[in-house]
């Protein structure tokens, strides 16, 4: 395999106070192909989304910390970068779009200037070179009438369009990597589709690498090359998309499978996981799933499990697989 | 927004006519009129007749509804009558008096927006640090102490043990730069300052709380995402929607910023609308009463226009039509 283009290596994001320590990211490892897509998959409070923030360098001050690890992209270590040197990287090399695209683009701006800002801070473009360039970009992600689209504000579009004029925000400055964290969650179902097929089209074009932050595994089957499934602040396993969705190892992915509905399969009704994520202040000493984990032992929960790769390339952190 | 002001504007000919009866009444409901004291003036030998024409000439023989749509009969055809303290049509004494309070008002105002702003700016930035923590325990110390109080304390510091700056009128008469700009100037300071202390106490404030409110927004989030800096996002994103509520603060506080004045005008003799209607008050002089609060309510109410226009085009989702 060739170098990857960005690598996370045992990535740990803490929240430190006087009372206590929430460890959000505790030792996470990935790597990020050139052009793949990698989907990240978990519940909430998994760590997924502050490890996409960790790597933007956008943890929420003031006790959000990297406290260890590396992120190596372009050959330097971003969790090393100086705030000037990281801005010239975020929304130029690396660009991130977000769940709720109403609340994530600025009320009170219209959607060319925002748009034009990215083009002028990176590319130094002039303003109407911008402005030219961002009626372009809205046309690229599907706006018939981009000219009068960058005149009007967010609260005029309707969800999918926020999203679409987002995705364009995102791809101004045609990135190595586009990190979307939980892109489709707030849309309608025909609208999800639809952004989906906008971003997978722009991957082709561009071959801008994608990090696919969700928690709706559909979306991941259905974009991804490689996933890797995240519980408690850790990778739980990870591999190719098809071998993880064919020969799932971890019981945690398992029930994950299992708690998506089959259309044509008759189920009275969808199995649950029991129980809740543990609190990312207080994890347990063992395995972080064996409270919820249907064939836990005794010693699941004194030894906290390797990560160990059973078949070639897919890992997985369970003594019982 | 043309009709929308239009119609703002008849809207406020009833508040308008409440009020003027509400004063109407209260006025009349004062012991004593503009004339009683002559009959007490033992220089005017035929007191009592002088009075009797007195009273009858100015209409106070009549009864009060009478008195009442003399008055707006008289305010419609662009009469507010004739001051009988002054001797002077009323709107001719406004016209002197109101200038002097629009100065102060408005220096006022200018001192309160160009301090405040940055201060808040400022503390929601180093929020919790020492300066933030020092200059806000100021600002609410400052914000529990009338302008009053203020203008005593500026008289004694800076006029009365420090003879640097004039305690009283708005020009220092008898000398050669009488009437200079730098002489009002001087004589300005004091005054501008008790009206504007208290209230930049509370900008400050409000300014540092809008700030926080916004800075943690998710298109904040999305402006750091996109490589801006700093200043950037600060001003453009933060400080842009965190000025919607302190525009729409200050139209409200236009109208209050007069009332302000009165003592503060007292204080200093500042020959302004506050005194004017003091004065007015304090000789019966009910045409002059009448027409000072007039005026006040009018402020008030176009005030209140003012900021909901500013909202408007502050804001880009507020629309009027």
């Amino acid at each position: 395999m060739s170098e990857p283009l960005l690598k996370v290596s045992n990535l740990k994001t803490y929240f430190i106070s006087k009372y206590r320590t929430v460890k959000a990211v505790d030792g996470v490892d990935f790597e990020v192909q050139k052009g793949k897509v990698l989907g990240i998959v978990g519940e909430s409070g998994s760590g997924k989304s502050m490890t996409s923030l960790s790597i933007m360098g956008l943890i929420p001050p003031p006790y959000g910390k990297i406290v260890e690890g590396e992120i190596r992209f372009e050959g330097v270590d971003l969790s090393k970068l100086s705030e000037k040197k990281m801005n010239d990287v975020r929304g130029n090399r690396i660009s991130m779009i977000f769940q709720e695209p109403m609340s994530a683009l600025n009320p009170v701006l219209k959607i060319g200037e925002q748009i034009d800002e990215v083009l002028i801070r990176h590319k130094r473009l002039s303003k109407s070179e911008a402005r030219r360039k961002s009626i372009q970009l809205l046309q690229s992600v599907g706006f018939p009438r981009a000219e009068q689209i960058v005149n009007e504000y967010p609260h005029q579009l309707s969800g999918g369009m926020r999203q679409r004029a987002m995705i364009a925000m995102a791809m101004a400055c045609e990135p190595s990597i586009l990190i979307a964290d939980e892109p489709t969650t707030a849309l309608d179902v025909t609208i999800q589709a639809q952004v989906l097929d906008l971003m997978r089209d722009l991957k082709e074009h561009t071959g801008t690498a994608i990090v696919l932050i969700t928690h709706d595994l559909g979306v991941v089957a259905d974009m991804a090359d490689d996933m890797i499934v995240m519980y408690g602040g850790q990778v739980v396993e990870s591999g190719t998309a098809d071998d993880i969705f064919n020969t799932p190892l971890h019981p945690y992915t398992n029930a994950l499978m299992e708690s998506i509905p089959v259309i044509d399969e008759e189920r009275e009704r969808l199995t649950a996981i029991p129980g809740t994520v543990p609190s990312a202040a207080n994890f347990p000493q063992g395995c972080r799933f064996a409270e919820r984990c249907a064939i836990a032992q005794a010693s699941c929960h004194e030894k906290m499990p390797e990560l160990r790769e059973l078949q070639p390339g897919h890992l997985v952190r369970c003594d019982l697989a | 927004m043309a009709a929308y002001i239009i119609r703002r504007l008849l809207g406020m000919i009833p508040t308008l006519f409440v009020i003027t009866v509400i004063v109407f009444l209260l006025m009349h409901a004062m012991p004593g009129n503009a004339f009683e004291a002559l009959v007490f003036n033992p220089k005017i030998k035929n007191a009592a007749e002088v009075y009797k024409r007195l009273v009858a000439e100015n209409g106070l023989n009549q009864s009060l509804p009478v008195q009442y749509i003399h008055w707006i009969n008289n305010l419609i055809h662009g009469n507010l009558g004739i001051s009988s303290s002054l001797n002077m049509p009323v709107s001719e004494a406004i016209g002197t008096y109101l200038p002097n309070t629009l100065i102060l008002a408005i220096t006022a105002e200018i001192i309160i927006l160009v301090i405040s702003l940055p201060i808040g700016l400022y503390q929601a930035n180093k929020v919790n640090g020492k300066l933030d923590v020092s200059t806000s325990f100021v600002a609410i110390f400052l914000y529990s102490i009338p302008g009053f109080v203020f203008a005593l304390v500026l008289i004694f510091l800076f006029s009365f043990l420090e003879k640097w700056l004039p305690s009283s009128g708005t020009v220092t008469p008898g000398i050669a730069t009488s009437g200079s700009l730098g002489d009002r100037l001087t004589h300005l300071i004091l005054p501008a300052l008790s009206l504007a202390l208290p209230s930049m106490a509370y900008y400050t404030r409000l300014t540092r709380s809008n700030t926080l409110s916004v800075i943690v927004a998710d298109f904040v989030r999305t402006a750091r995402a996109k490589g801006l800096r700093r200043p950037r996002v600060m001003f453009r994103h933060v400080l842009r929607n965190a000025i919607i509520p302190i525009v729409t603060q200050f139209g409200f506080d236009i109208g209050g910023l007069f009332g302000g004045a009165v003592l503060i005008e007292q204080i200093f003799t500042w020959p302004g609308m506050g005194e004017l209607s003091f004065n007015a008050t304090i000789n019966r002089d009910y045409p002059l009463i009448l027409g000072t609060t007039l005026l006040f309510a009018v402020m008030v109410l176009i005030g209140n226009l003012i900021a909901d226009i500013l909202l408007a085009i502050s804001d880009p989702r507020v629309r009027y039509d």
